[in-house]
């Protein structure tokens, strides 16, 4: 009558019989260390999202300085307990917001903003305070015009981001599944900035602007985060490279 | 057919089941998120939120990867049925899993702008006509709708509702969201991380869910090899029918009928369940009737109707033998036809 086979039927309502039973407990452990191991090995693995970070830590900085509103908001101090005078601070406002309805009266006059810093390496990014407190006109004359200095054509190889996310407002925060939050950031004003692959006159990051000196194109958005090269004019302001692209010489890597 | 829904009941295969997925689920997120994600050298630490995303994005992708593993398994391997016939509680828990992933990305790459996140979602991914760079984002949506479709019809009064057929063709659309996930990944995180661990689990996976389906394939093509005699199928030697169970002959395409034997007696029948289409042929009788495998729905061999007071009936085909071997009718008879059994020729087994 009923042999061997018949031990490894099973109906959905009935409980199993034993050695199918057994063959559903093995899968179940089986299934377990798949998991465990998948989530192990994929988490473990990741990449280093790098050294940038919100400094909470250094406190409320407040700072003096000449803002220049084009391409987009930037402070280069004259005054500052942390910063060296002719340091370029890149501006942004909370969240993915720039400052540049706040800037635009202000374009090349002495500034007072306040507000907190996110550091990676070399760039230094103030996000600053809501309202006067933040960002307002200073007793005094930019007495100095910023020194600027033609530093020719070039062709950089690399990724284009938001100043703030990489500088570590995320972290990672480049790359391609960042790429919807770097347009964010960009549409909302927040300065670009292109990483180069090599440092370019000791510089890894630029601050990138349109062809007429003003905020990138539209176009360009499309790019970000993802591995590119480009051509155009680049410029020193101040301590901080400003890379004027031409939007009709992108190559894809 | 009447739109009636039977509900199934909850039992222990269930629970355990469903325990087990929910386990799985659970152990992916924490070894990711407390003992995985710690050992990645790392200068300061990832976002909380990002891995999050990463944590329920992959967890999704295994999940689905399984699911898509089962059907060709159990085909290869009829203990694998169990974990078939509760497969869409397995669909239901990804689509949750991968909505959470969405969640978390939506509330961190989405969020803290003036901008909201559906307009975000459709303007800020566009494409420049080529691959790299292409929003990945959108084949993401694609599998997530799908698997919502599918989670939301996933309950048994979607499948009375929309017929077995009909609804096992919509449910062919796990396919497409598989598809759609893999491009996600290869267009989206793959390229951007450095480590070819996650390359090899997705693309091992992916691999390995297309080499299950061809092995199946190929079993059931094989299986299949069945002579035609005009209006007669040859079926073989009727002696190597068990008692009590039955094997499982197609007809043309996917008409696939189950020959029956109940002690000395042959009966043949279709192989669709009138329930969900399960596969009667991998059940087997229990008294005196042809029971299905999945929810336990019975049939009298002999007509293809339920016994009273239930009232389903399956299509019934005709047996005979020529010399010692069996043939089938490649014609069945509307649902509920009796034909009389053909005896076993006697000979010892
Ligand atoms: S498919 Fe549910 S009982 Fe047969």
């Amino acid at each position: 009558m009923s042999n061997k086979r018949d031990d490894s039927f099973f109906i959905g309502w009935a409980a199993p019989p034993s050695p199918l039973r057994w063959f559903m407990v093995a899968v179940a452990g089986f299934l377990i260390v798949l998991f465990a191991f998948s989530a192990y090995v994929i988490a473990a693995t990741q990449a280093d999202p790098g050294g940038g970070s919100f400094r909470f830590d250094w406190g409320r900085q407040n700072v003096v300085g000449v803002l220049s509103l084009d391409p987009y908001p930037v402070i280069h101090v004259t005054e500052s307990e942390r910063f060296p005078a002719g340091h370029a601070l890149l501006l942004s406002g909370n969240g993915k917001r720039g400052v540049q309805e706040r800037a635009e009266p202000l374009d090349g006059q002495l500034v007072q903003a306040s507000g907190v810093i996110i550091n990676r390496g070399d760039i230094d990014m103030l996000q600053v305070r809501n309202g006067e407190a933040g960002l307002s006109a200073a007793e005094g004359d930019a007495a100095t015009p910023i020194e600027s200095e033609d530093l020719g054509r070039w062709r950089i190889a690399g990724e284009i981001c938001d100043g703030k996310c990489y500088t570590g407002a995320m972290r990672p925060g480049q790359g391609l599944a960042h790429r919807a939050c770097a347009n964010f950031c960009i549409i909302g004003g927040v300065p670009p900035i292109f990483v180069s692959t090599v440092p370019v006159e000791g510089e890894e990051f630029l601050l990138l602007a349109g062809p007429d000196g003003g905020p990138i194109p539209d176009e360009l958005m499309a790019q970000a985060a993802i591995l590119l090269e480009i051509e155009g004019q680049v410029e020193r302001l101040g301590d901080l490279l400003v890379f004027q692209v031409d939007p009709d010489t992108i190559s894809v890597f | 057919m009447s739109v009636k829904y039977i509900p199934v009941q909850w039992n222990f295969n269930k629970y355990f089941y469903d325990l087990v997925l929910l386990i799985c689920v659970a152990v992916y997120i924490l070894v990711f998120i407390r003992i995985g994600t710690p050992e990645a050298g790392v200068t300061r630490p990832i976002d909380g939120a990002i891995i999050r995303m990463r944590a329920f994005g992959t967890c999704a992708f295994l999940m689905l990867t399984v699911i898509l593993c089962i059907g060709p398994l159990a085909r290869l391997d009829r203990r694998f049925l169990p974990l078939l016939y509760n497969r869409r509680h397995f669909g239901v828990l990804t689509f949750l899993v991968a909505l959470t992933h969405v969640v978390y990305v939506l509330n961190w790459y989405y969020a803290f702008s003036d901008i909201s996140p559906v307009v975000g979602l459709l303007t800020t991914s566009e494409t420049s006509g080529q691959l790299l760079g292409f929003p990945f984002e959108w084949f993401g949506m694609l599998a997530l709708v799908i698997l919502a479709i599918l989670a939301f019809t996933s309950h048994d009064f979607w499948l009375a509702f929309l017929s077995a057929p009909v609804w096992k063709r919509l449910h062919l659309l796990i396919y497409v969201a598989y598809a759609a996930a893999v491009a996600h990944f290869a267009l989206g995180y793959l390229q951007d991380a450095t480590n070819p661990f996650f390359m090899i689990v997705a693309g091992g996976g992916a691999v390995m869910v297309s080499v299950l389906h061809l092995a199946a394939g190929l079993k059931a093509s094989a299986d299949g090899e069945q002579a035609h005699k005009g209006e007669w199928i040859e079926v073989g030697d009727p002696t190597v029918i068990p008692d009590g169970r039955a094997i499982i002959v197609r007809i043309k395409g996917n008409e696939r009928a189950a020959i029956f034997r109940n002690g000395d007696a042959l009966s043949a029948v279709s192989n669709a369940c009138a329930h969900q289409n399960g596969p009667l042929g991998e059940g087997r009788i229990i008294d005196g009737c042809i029971t299905c495998p999945w929810h336990g729905f019975q049939y009298r061999p002999e007509d293809g109707c339920a016994p009273a007071p239930f009232t389903e009936k399956i299509p019934t085909y005709d047996l005979r033998l020529e010399g010692d071997t069996l043939l089938i009718a490649a014609k069945a008879h509307p649902p509920g036809t009796k034909v009389d059994p053909l005896t076993v020729p006697e000979r010892d087994a």
